[in-house]
């Protein structure tokens, strides 16, 4: 039985669950999968899942609550808008969002054990919040939230895609290392809001990529100013900037300087992305631009990356 | 935008050479038995005081990699003879000691 499917029965069992700990249960071994040392973590995808995605996207800050998952799913959305095969997955496991801010529905089981995503409006979507209901943590260490991240990218069927978007937790841990690991990135927007404290958070994030070779495509500077209806004035209420500073220090263009919207907000819990409801709207035009910003600096990558190979395995000869 | 220099070609040299062609140009020739003494792994070098555990004459002639594979987009992985996997060779690594 797939680990998937593990899980998924698992998280369909329902509100008792929450009385113990998954670590705790008997018959879900979960803990009791094999703690691997990073190199096994290495491996590529066996399934060819992700043998027709032309590039991995990941959306990543290292802060919390800065629109990640907002600006991964618009960018998602942007890039569907200009014809582009796009799927998009949630790697947050522990605070899942994407599911709310679409209303997808669980995946099924096809022929091939493989999961088939559910879409939105013709956009691929992977979350771990489709198998549990909202409400129930994900009780899960580190190895075990390894493996759904591992399922999500080799055991879904995603077909042939453009670009696959990676919704990045905050933080620089586990789901990061694993995700550098295991796939050849093709690059990572880093989003942030203006204010010199979110930028503590998001440098770091900066270094992760760096340490891992995963090109910086772009920054994106969220919530970067509000202006309300009875006056046409900016107000910066976080600072003002980050998002350029942060841009500078890194060498990659600033994507997007996204204002503050309460539209935003109201199309996400309404399970729409707001480029879609919204798009001749400042913010619906500067999530079009961002897309555009990115593919153009992923293009200038692919030209001077002189044809370094993504993945490779060398088996050895012996007694040659 | 940073991108440091990446794998253009790799191949088995001889019966104990790994060559690797960079994208910036650049050969380099490793010794394989070699690269295993030189490991990096938390099991060859104790992780808090980065001293290496692993003691080099313990590493046979004879041994040999098994397979070779990527990394991400920043690394490669060698599996040897011996059973040992874990070692996650940093191409900036490799550039400093090929």
């Amino acid at each position: 039985m797939s680990f998937l499917k593990k899980i998924q029965e698992k998280f369909s069992g329902g509100r008792e669950e929450l009385k113990v700990p998954a670590e705790m249960k008997k018959e879900v071994p979960l803990i009791k999968t094999p703690v691997r040392a990073p190199a096994a973590q290495a491996t590529p995808p066996k399934s060819g899942a992700l043998d027709r995605v032309k590039h991995l996207i990941a959306v990543g800050s290292g802060k919390g609550g800065v629109g990640k998952s907002t600006v991964a799913l618009n960018l998602a959305m942007s890039l569907a808008v200009e014809g582009h095969k796009v799927g998009i997955v949630d790697a947050d496991i522990h605070g899942p969002s994407l599911q709310q801010m679409t209303n997808a529905q669980k995946p099924t089981m096809n022929e091939d054990e493989l999961m088939e995503p559910p879409e939105y409006e013709g956009v691929k979507l992977m979350s771990v919040a489709m198998f549990s209901p909202p409400g129930q943590a994900q009780l899960m260490r580190g190895p075990m939230v390894t493996q759904v991240i591992r399922q999500f990218l080799t055991q879904v069927n995603w077909g042939e895609l453009d670009y696959l978007i990676i919704d990045l937790p905050p933080g620089t841990g586990d789901i990061h290392l694993t995700l550098a690991q295991m796939v050849p990135l093709t690059g990572a927007i880093l989003v942030t809001t203006p204010q010199e404290v979110s930028l503590l958070d998001v440098r770091k994030a900066v270094h992760m990529f760096q340490t891992v070779n995963v090109p910086i495509l772009g920054v994106v500077e969220n919530m970067s100013y509000f202006v309300c209806d009875s006056c046409d004035k900016k107000h910066f209420i976080f600072q003002q900037g980050g998002g350029k500073k942060l841009a500078a220090e890194c060498g990659a263009p600033l994507l997007a300087e996204l204002p503050i919207d309460p539209r935003v907000a109201e199309s996400g819990d309404a399970g729409r992305a707001f480029v879609v409801s919204n798009p001749s709207s400042i913010v619906g035009q500067a999530y079009l631009d961002m897309a555009k910003k990115m593919q153009v600096q992923q293009h200038a990558l692919q030209r001077s990356s002189d044809g370094a190979l993504g993945y490779f395995l060398l088996e050895w000869k012996q007694n040659v | 935008m940073s991108d440091q220099p990446r794998v253009k070609r790799i191949w088995q040299q001889d019966e104990r050479t790994l060559g690797i062609n960079w994208t910036d140009g650049r050969k380099s020739l490793y010794d394989v038995v070699e690269l295993r003494r030189q490991c990096r792994c938390a099991h060859c070098v104790d992780e808090i005081s980065k001293k290496r555990t692993l003691n080099p004459d313990d590493v046979p002639e004879s041994i040999r990699p098994i397979k070779i594979e990527s990394v991400g987009r920043y690394a490669l992985t060698i599996q040897f003879t011996d059973g040992h996997r874990t070692g996650i060779y940093a191409f900036e690594k490799l550039r400093d000691i090929g």
